[in-house]
């Protein structure tokens, strides 16, 4: 117990690093003028603070978030920096664009709590992610209606993971090996439909995008967000609802227990495999609506290979918030976070935007790098089950 | 105390696995309020009997009648309605849970229909635990109460679910002699109230004591249904066994050399960085076996494994014929001159996909001759092989059949040949006949005293006290992660017993 | 702990001896068969709903593959077409081959490599560094220094996800991936216009191209090159290493359970930095064959379509991480691969774009039968029993 806190106070300490290294390189004699640096840097320093936090060292986590902050805003200011640049990366668009970055990620990070929670693997957000965003679109041109669109992305993301259901649960089969089947399986069966159905592409009188809720705020004016889509008001409520559900209902519990022990759980009669196939299913429609989010919410159209990996960053962000729902929403806030900077820094501050793509895979790796060992997963994750 | 009319009746049950035939038409019954024993050696199939009775297996034959009423038990919820309960070997809680948690899942108490009501659940535990008189916390995490406590929330557990037959499998594997006897008096509390209870045991002298009648099964078939009353230890043995046993170990007095193994001011962590082992202090000589008692738990898994290097060691000494070994690897250690017979064979001692030649170059696979420069030579490791395993009589397989598909016995010759062939000082053995039958344990015993009587230090932990008292010349007792005493080979085993709890902490300090 | 069979059941001992003889030739060699059958079969059903006959479309693949070349050879028809085909199909094999190498190799020690992308692109730039300097070398000396560049690159960046996982237990699925998302943004800055490394021509997003002296040789012409040849050896080379040196023992133990190889003394953690290191220097190997041999420079826009290391997870799964398995499926995939080009396939008979896609989806089934014996056994031996077959779970705890 004591060395585990002082693991994190070690973890802490080097965010804190980090954050007046973001600062300090800015200053002779380093005088770096470049802005990815203080950028990356304090943004570790937030990630490292973070994993500290969560862990349960808060006094030292918190300040390593602070001076991560503070270190990057006192990095670009003493790069010289202009401040019309400053404020035109750092403005409340950037909230809500971290917000329209992390609202799939956090759908399917729902998702592979679910999942994992019941003593699943589901390497294969990605793919059900992919899937629920090629059959969103095709949803709403078939029909004309967003609504519908939803409703065939989250039956089909059920349905593929159903698939990856029945062959770890039932037929045993590595959880990781299917996970990874179903991202391939998705990847060319959404290309394979795509070029067959839409030969010339869709356009985008022909997706019917889900709405935002720009009208039910005119009346205070312009409130930030507000052209943020239904989606991702809806992401708020799956939070809160999976935290519900895990947390304090009978079925939370027994999917818990499937979870720790699964014998445990049968020998009180509860079905194991019924469970976990809800679970499994559950995780597939949850990331489904993050794709749809991503096609339909958020684009407005499908193209191939569209998740482009959101699918494994939201299964590190559940490993970083530890298998539990609000963590690893916080989780998959700091990674939209990470995305939603390239955009004002590619504009603004003239980096390569192939550098800064990089950056919430560079900030996964670390997070990853950073609590995974510690972050305790399920007892019976990724072992199938034998009924006797 | 109990009527006649039986409660329950098994009939020609018959239960096959791949190759065997766990049951062959065993019959048994249960009456009201009664204890029936099933007693057994490893593998007669008392478990696939009472696995069958609470819907984890179906049976291939025979059918079950509860009052009288056939009944079909295709799942555990069929048991549970049937009010049957069970309390497992390996106890089916949920560490990471609370008590209560534990208790009530799958029959959780709920607010507004789809709310858990954890007060609900709480309160309800209490009032259960009360009413058999049991002293237990709700809100306490399973992994941090003992393994007594957890026994209880087990048997809880079942009465929670209205069960009238409690089956109770191997109950006191886990427990002291004393933690034993309170056991008992719940068992007899609970039949007063009218429980009848399935007791399995391979302990003759439990049975003696707490059965109203005894059930003999042997190699799958039901042998034998006696009264309590005039059965004896002998006589049980024999049904039990088949044969006349000679429990007995046949030895010479020891004769100790010059220590090989010491052992100073040891402190290990366990996995949750807890303390659990506690500044051991101890030596083994050349020639003598040291037994160390205790039950499972107390540091026993954390001491070996920081005796072989697999897990570090906090603070302390420990010294191979003098040699300082405390921040050596495991390979060195090896090569220092320890041998270990590891507590789980089958998830560390050997490698189940690999074949017999290259589980028994586990260690030696990079020394010549069996490899150079780096390149193996396989061929080598046969003929090694060859020669060990018929050496130690291994049946079942030659050098390239694979691991897996050897008996329990088998296996763990191949582990005891690999060890000794290596010629070790110390011979660390962990619970060396787990789960074996008769026969090999006999081998298992007779082989560890040879290598006493070669010079070895033999250190042996086991959690059977039979098995330490008739091998060890000394008897160390664990307790707590320290050392509470120690004793000669005629200690009784109520002196053990009270020092395996912790009774004689402060006469040894 | 979850799953422990009952100590006292004989049966949980007696099950696993069911993996002799008869099973191991099964999963060896009948299921990979029997999965390869059943996704040709679903993925015909595919191109069936989506209004194709299936059957030319497979033949039009197979023809596309090259595949009809050792019969028009032996019949002594004009095989210069088909010849062309069956060498493309080698020349896409080799890096194929090496990469699945690659994820077996990994697989071997129980790691699953998903960097394989990364861990290419990263000997691939090694490699290039090394082939677009030091004009003026021989020929044999500059491919010699190419090739251990790009087998250094690879061991470079799989090197990382080992040691991570070494070190902080960091899961290597999720290391890999990000790796790999880096290494091709990576790539894409490095060739960008104004990028560090872009070529002479400045409207031009391309590298610089290989000198002549770094070229491989063209052992068949016009297309297949020597990197074929290195791709066998590869296969001897892999097999060699697993089962005759000690690294190799070391690995299997680790793979196969990593307590008992921890009790036996053999340091896992070292294992697991080694075996994803050397892992990475296969897939290395890969990009810096596909660069002397076929490429010559790199488009920033490969980064964006050359996937070959992914395909090659199915084709170590489908080998089951055998040398002479991966070899088939290998070639079979190349085949899959190479038959459904553009180039190669016939538009009327079935459009490339949906075959190319109708290929990965056949990939996807392939991963899923081979990974599910259970399911092959089951459909082999009918219903009876099979939810007794197969082994017991692995102890070795995912943390995922």
């Amino acid at each position: 117990m004591i060395d585990r806190y002082r693991n994190f106070r070690t973890v802490a300490a080097v965010g804190i690093a980090l954050g007046l290294a973001a600062f300090l390189l800015a200053l002779p004699p380093f005088t770096i003028r470049t802005t990815i640096v203080p950028i990356v840097l304090g943004t570790g320093a937030l990630a490292l603070g973070l994993a500290a936090l969560s862990q349960g060292e808060r006094r030292l986590g918190g300040f390593a978030i602070g001076v991560g902050f503070l270190g990057t805003i006192g990095g670009l200011w003493a790069q010289g920096v202009d401040e019309d640049t400053l404020g035109a990366v750092l403005t409340g668009g950037l909230l809500a664009s971290t917000l329209r970055f992390a609202t799939p990620l956090a759908y399917a990070a729902m998702g592979g709590i679910f999942s994992e929670r019941s003593g699943v693997v589901n390497i294969g957000l990605e793919g059900m992610m992919l899937i629920g965003a090629f059959f969103a679109v095709w949803g709403s041109v078939w029909s004309g209606s967003w609504v519908v669109g939803v409703a065939t992305a989250m039956l089909s993301g059920g349905l593929l993971a159903l698939v990856h259901a029945v062959f770890s649960i039932h037929l045993r089969a590595d959880q990781i090996v299917s996970g990874f089947a179903v991202n391939l399986l998705a990847l060319g069966l959404t290309g394979y439909l795509y070029s067959s159905i839409y030969p010339e592409g869709t356009t985008k009188g022909q997706v019917k995008r889900v709405p935002s809720l720009e009208n039910a705020f005119d009346f205070l004016g312009w409130v930030p967000g507000s052209d943020l889509s239904l989606l991702v008001w809806l992401m708020f409520l799956v939070v809160i609802l999976s935290y519900v559900v895990l947390f304090k209902t009978p079925i939370g519990l027994r999917i818990r227990s499937v979870g720790e022990h699964p014998r445990a759980a049968d020998t009180v009669g509860i079905s194991v495999y019924g469970i976990r196939y809800a679970a499994v299913i559950t995780s597939g429609v949850l990331a489904a609506l993050g794709g749809a989010f991503l096609s339909i919410g958020f684009t407005g159209r499908f193209t191939e290979n569209m998740t482009g990996g959101r699918g494994y960053i939201a299964l590190a962000a559940v490993i970083f918030g530890k298998w539990r729902p609000g963590w690893a929403f916080v989780a998959t806030l700091l990674f939209g976070f990470g995305f939603a900077l390239a955009i004002p820094l590619q504009r603004e501050a003239d980096i390569s935007s192939n550098v800064i793509s990089t950056l919430p895979y560079v900030l996964t790796l670390i997070a990853v790098a950073g609590v995974i060992g510690r972050s305790i997963p399920p007892a019976a994750v990724g072992r199938p089950y034998v009924k006797q | 105390m109990a009527d006649d009319a039986p409660l329950l009746e098994l009939k020609g049950i018959t239960k096959r696995f791949p190759g065997v035939v766990a049951n062959d038409r065993v019959d048994f019954d249960l009456r009201r309020g009664e204890v029936h024993a099933l007693l057994g050696e490893n593998g007669a199939g008392k478990s696939t009997l009472v696995n069958v009775l609470y819907g984890l297996y179906r049976p291939d034959e025979g059918e079950i009648l509860i009052n009288g009423k056939p009944v079909e038990l295709g799942s555990p919820r069929d048991a549970i309605d049937l009010g049957i309960g069970m309390v497992h070997q390996h106890f089916m809680l949920i560490p990471v849970m609370t008590v209560a948690e534990n208790i009530v899942l799958g029959v959780e108490p709920t607010r507004e229909k789809v709310l858990l009501d954890e007060d609900a659940a709480e309160e309800r535990v209490k009032q259960i635990a009360r009413s058999f008189k049991f002293a237990i916390d709700p809100h306490a995490r399973i992994e941090n109460i003992g393994v007594g406590q957890q026994q209880r929330v087990e048997i809880l557990k079942a009465l929670f679910r209205g069960a009238e037959i409690l089956i109770l499998d191997e109950p006191t594997a886990v427990l002291t002699p004393q933690e034993a006897l309170e056991l008992f008096g719940i068992l007899r509390t609970l039949t007063q109230e009218g429980m009848s209870v399935i007791f399995i045991s391979h302990k003759l002298h439990e049975v003696l004591e707490i059965a109203d009648r005894v059930t003999v099964l042997r190699r799958g078939k039901k042998i034998e249904t006696l009264p309590r009353e005039g059965a004896t230890q002998e006589q049980l043995a024999k049904l039990m066994v088949g044969r006349e046993v000679f429990l007995r170990v046949d030895k010479k007095p020891a004769e100790p050399g010059e220590p090989l193994l010491q052992v100073e001011d040891l402190h290990v962590l366990d996995q949750r960085g807890l303390p659990a082992v506690r500044g051991v202090s101890f030596e083994v000589r050349a020639g003598e076996i040291v037994g160390i008692a205790g039950v499972d738990g107390n540091g026993q898994t954390e001491l070996i494994d920081a005796l072989t290097g697999l897990t570090k060691v906090q603070n302390g000494v420990i010294r191979i014929a003098g040699n300082d070994i405390t921040r050596d690897s495991t390979r060195e250690r090896f090569d220092e001159g320890i041998g270990h017979i590891p507590e789980d064979r089958q998830r560390r001692g050997l490698i189940l996909d690999f074949t017999l030649a290259e589980n028994i170059g586990l260690h030696d696979y990079r020394n010549e001759p069996n490899s150079r420069f780096g390149w193996l030579r396989p061929g080598r490791l046969v003929t090694l092989a060859r020669r060990l395993l018929k050496e130690f009589d291994v049946r079942g397989g030659g050098p390239t059949t694979l691991a897996s598909s050897l008996s329990g016995g088998n296996q763990q010759k191949v582990v005891i040949a690999r060890e000794v062939e290596r010629d070790p000082r110390v011979l660390v053995a962990g619970q060396p006949t787990r789960g074996l039958d008769v026969g090999a344990i006999e081998f298992v015993h007779n082989r560890l005293v040879e290598e006493r009587d070669e010079g070895r230090a033999v250190l042996l932990v086991s959690l059977e006290l039979e098995e330490i008292m008739s091998l060890s010349d000394r008897i160390l007792v664990i307790f707590g992660g320290e050392i509470v005493g120690e004793y000669g080979p005629d200690v009784t085993e109520e002196e053990l017993g009270v020092a395996m709890t912790g009774g004689t902490r402060e006469a040894v300090a | 702990m979850s799953v422990t069979p009952p100590a006292q059941v004989p049966e949980a001992e007696e099950a696993y001896s069911l993996r002799t003889g008869a099973q191991e030739l099964a999963t060896g060699f009948l299921v990979p068969l029997a999965a390869t059958l059943l996704a040709f079969l679903i993925g015909g059903l595919v191109v069936l709903l989506t209004g194709h006959n299936p059957i030319t479309a497979y033949r039009a693949i197979f023809e596309g593959a090259g595949f009809n070349w050792p019969y028009e050879w032996l019949t002594g028809q004009d095989t210069r077409a088909s010849g062309r085909d069956l060498q493309q199909t080698l020349r896409t094999a080799t890096p194929l081959i090496l990469s699945a190498l690659a994820v077996a190799f990994s697989f071997r020690c129980g790691l699953f490599n998903i960097g394989g992308q990364g861990q290419y692109w990263v000997g691939f730039i090694f490699a290039l560094l090394v082939g677009t300097h030091l004009e003026g070398l021989s020929r044999p000396l500059h491919v010699l220094l190419c090739v251990a560049a790009g087998i250094l690159g690879g061991a470079f960046w799989g090197g990382i996800a080992g040691f991570l996982r070494a070190t902080v237990g960091a899961h290597e699925v999720i290391t890999t991936i990000m790796l790999n998302w880096i290494a091709i943004y990576g790539g894409k800055w490095l060739f960008e216009l104004d990028g560090p490394l872009q070529g002479a021509a400045p409207s031009l997003p391309r590298s610089e191209i290989i000198f002549d002296s770094a070229t491989l040789w063209i052992i068949w012409s016009p297309y297949l090159h020597a990197g074929f040849l290195i791709a066998l050896l590869a296969l001897v080379v892999y097999y060699v290493v697993l089962n005759r040196t000690t690294l190799g023992f070391e690995v299997r133990a680790v793979g196969f359970n990593a307590e008992a190889a921890r009790y036996g003394g053999i340091n896992v953690r070292k294992s697991y930095f080694l075996a994803l290191a050397i892992s990475g220097a296969f897939a290395g190997l890969a990009g810096t064959v596909d660069l002397l041999g076929v490429k010559y420079a790199v488009d920033q826009s490969d980064f964006d379509t050359n996937f070959v290391a992914f395909t090659a997870i199915a084709v170590a799964l489908l080998g089951r991480n055998k040398a002479v398995g991966i070899l088939l499926a290998g070639l079979l995939f190349a085949a899959l691969s190479t038959g459904t080009s553009s180039r190669n396939l016939d538009p009327d008979v079935f459009e490339p774009a949906l075959a190319t896609d109708l290929a990965t989806m056949i990939q996807a089934l392939v991963i899923f039968f081979v990974g599910a014996e259970l399911l092959i056994v089951y459909l082999w031996r009918g219903t009876r029993r099979y939810a007794r077959l197969g082994r017991p779970p692995a102890e070795e705890p995912a943390p995922l």
